[in-house]
């Protein structure tokens, strides 16, 4: 796989800039989600196999789901609090540039809720 | 990686590469934000769920206590600053 390679070699100025805005949207979204995964898998391992037996338990699994949603939804709670906090923080700073680029940050990192 | 494929950057416009450098940067920006929530939320996590898991929702307390974790994290955070500040000034 070519880095901001394409299938089609161009030249259009304005194709070359979106192909790199597009892989380089794609290897952060992956880079985070990469990030949330290993933070879940730790905690939620941690928190649901305590004693790890021969084979997941049906037991284990249902708190492996909810931990995996709990986790989510800690994060969103925290990445909601931590992005209003910087957003005040910068505005009694006086700056008031990155307020508006914040905000469009409060998203989760998936959009089932 | 096939140098063929590869997207002659060169042939960009000043402008055009101004305006990538701009995006780079803010999504560098944003990296870095969503790298701090990965922290907080391992940190808020650790202290504001034990116990078993039951629910995949937060309930109120541990919404209350996550929020928390994060405000006096960054007053943790701006205290620091300040008195390394008074260090220095002495």
């Amino acid at each position: 796989m070519a880095l901001f390679g394409s299938s089609t070699p161009n030249n259009n100025p304005q194709e070359v800039k979106n192909a790199i805005k597009l892989q380089l949207q794609q290897e952060a979204a992956m880079a985070n989600a990469r990030s949330l995964i290993g933070k879940i898998n730790e905690h939620c391992y941690d928190a649901c196999i305590p004693s790890p037996g021969s084979s997941v338990s049906p037991k284990e699994e249902t708190c492996l789901s909810q931990c995996m949603e709990k986790y989510i939804a800690t994060w969103n709670t925290v990445s909601k609090a931590y992005i209003s906090r910087v957003a005040q923080e910068s505005k009694r700073l006086g700056g008031q540039e990155n307020t508006i680029a914040m905000n469009s940050l409060a998203v989760a990192p998936n959009d089932q809720n | 990686m096939d140098s063929q494929q590869q997207v002659d950057i060169s042939k960009l416009s000043e402008a055009d590469k101004k305006e990538l450098n701009q995006f780079l940067t803010s999504a560098a920006q944003k990296s870095q934000i969503q790298q701090t929530v990965h922290h907080l939320s391992d940190v808020c996590w650790k202290k504001c769920i034990s116990g078993k898991i039951s629910s995949g929702r937060l309930d109120s307390s541990e919404e209350t206590c996550a929020t928390n974790c994060v405000e006096r994290w960054m007053d943790t955070n701006l205290s620091v600053l300040k008195h390394l500040e008074q260090l220095r000034g002495n």
